[in-house]
C-alpha cells in the first residue's frame, strides 16, 4: 500500500489561519505528543502536563499569525508549550504547594497491572526530575517522540552536537539513577 | 532502533488512546469558536489591524530617520526661521508689534505705517 506523503506543516498551518478545523487537527494530532514531552519535562507531572498542552494548542490557533516560519510550527509550537508550563508552575508557587498528581484507578479488571505500570512510572518522573529541564526535553523528545537530533536542536535553540550531547548525558544520568534504585529494591528483597 | 534508547513507554500519552482522544475533543470544543472566527470575513479595520506591526516598525524607522536628519542638518540661524502667522497673513509688521506690546500707536504712527505698506 503506498503512503501518501504527509501535507507540510506549512501548508496545514496556512489553512489553519483561514479557520481550516481538519487542518488544525491534523496539526494537533502530529504535535500532541512532543507537546506533551515538553509539558512533563517542564511540570513533571502527567496531569499538568495534559493541561498545558490543551492550553498551548488553544494560544497557538489565537496567536497563528504570529507564527513567521510556518514550515517550523513545531519549534514555536514548543516554545508556547514551554511558556504555559512556565506560568502554570508560577501559579502552584504562588498559590500552594507542589503540584499534586491524581492518579487514576484502574478502570479494567488488569489491576495488578496498572499498579505495575503506576510505579515504572513514578520512577521514571523521579528520575527524570534530577535531569535539567533541557536533559529532560531532549530525552523525552528524543526517545519517546523520535525527534532527530537536527529537530531538538532547531527546537531547542542549540547546535546539534550540543543536543546530542544533552541526549548523551541524560541517557547516562537515567541509567545511573534507575540502577542505582534496581540495585537497591534487590538489596531490600 | 538505536539500542541506548530510554524505554519512556510508560509516560507516553497515546498509551492510552481514549485518554488521548479525550483531550483532543477538548481542544477540538474550545478551539472551534477561534476557529469560526477566521472563517469569517474580516472587517476594514481587522484588516488594517493585520498590519500593525509593519506599520509601527515603518512609522519607527522614518522617526528615526527624520530625527537623526532634523539633528545633522537642520539649522539654528535666523534665516531658516519659519515665517509668523502675521507675515502668511499679510499684517504689516508694525500692527503685529503694536498687538504683541499690547501698547496703543499715536495715529501719526498708524499713518506712516500704512502709507509704508502700500
Amino acid at each position: 500500500m503506498a503512503d501518501t506523503p504527509p501535507v507540510p506543516d506549512r501548508e496545514l498551518v496556512q489553512r489553519a489561519r483561514v479557520g481550516d478545523a481538519g487542518a488544525f487537527d491534523t496539526l494537533v494530532r502530529r504535535y500532541y505528543r512532543a507537546a506533551y514531552a515538553v509539558a512533563l519535562s517542564a511540570c513533571g507531572s502527567a496531569m499538568d502536563a495534559e493541561d498545558v498542552c490543551q492550553d498551548a494548542f488553544i494560544k497557538a490557533i489565537e496567536r497563528l499569525d504570529d507564527c513567521r516560519d510556518p514550515s517550523r510550527f513545531g519549534g514555536w509550537l514548543l516554545r508556547i508549550v514551554r511558556n504555559r508550563a512556565h506560568n502554570l508552575r508560577e501559579y502552584q508557587r504562588v498559590r500552594s504547594g507542589p503540584p499534586v498528581d491524581v492518579v487514576n484507578p484502574a478502570s479494567d479488571a488488569d489491576a495488578a497491572r496498572a499498579t505495575e505500570l503506576g510505579e515504572l512510572r513514578g520512577r521514571l518522573e523521579e528520575a527524570l526530575a534530577e535531569l535539567s529541564p533541557v536533559q529532560r526535553e531532549v530525552v523525552l523528545l528524543h526517545d519517546l517522540d523520535g525527534w532527530k537530533h537536527r529537530e531538538i536542536a532547531e527546537a531547542i535553540g542549540t547546535s546539534e552536537g550540543m543536543a546530542r550531547q544533552h541526549l548523551f548525558n541524560a541517557r547516562k544520568a537515567l541509567r545511573a539513577r534507575l540502577g542505582d534504585t534496581a540495585v537497591r529494591e534487590h538489596i531490600h528483597e | 532502533m538505536n539500542d541506548d534508547h530510554i524505554d519512556f513507554g510508560s509516560l507516553d500519552p497515546l498509551r492510552d488512546p481514549e485518554r488521548v482522544e479525550r483531550a483532543l475533543r477538548k481542544i477540538a470544543r474550545r478551539a472551534a469558536p477561534l476557529l469560526a472566527a477566521r472563517r469569517a470575513p474580516r472587517t476594514a479595520f481587522q484588516q488594517v489591524a493585520r498590519w500593525r506591526r509593519p506599520m509601527l516598525a515603518a512609522a519607527a524607522v522614518i522617526m528615526i530617520a527624520s530625527v537623526s536628519a532634523l539633528l545633522r542638518f537642520g539649522g539654528s540661524s535666523a534665516e531658516s526661521a519659519p515665517p509668523t502667522v502675521a507675515e502668511v497673513v499679510g499684517v504689516p509688521s508694525t500692527l503685529a508689534g503694536w498687538v504683541r506690546s499690547d501698547s496703543l500707536p499715536t495715529p501719526g504712527e498708524i499713518v506712516v505705517s500704512l502709507e509704508t505698506t502700500q
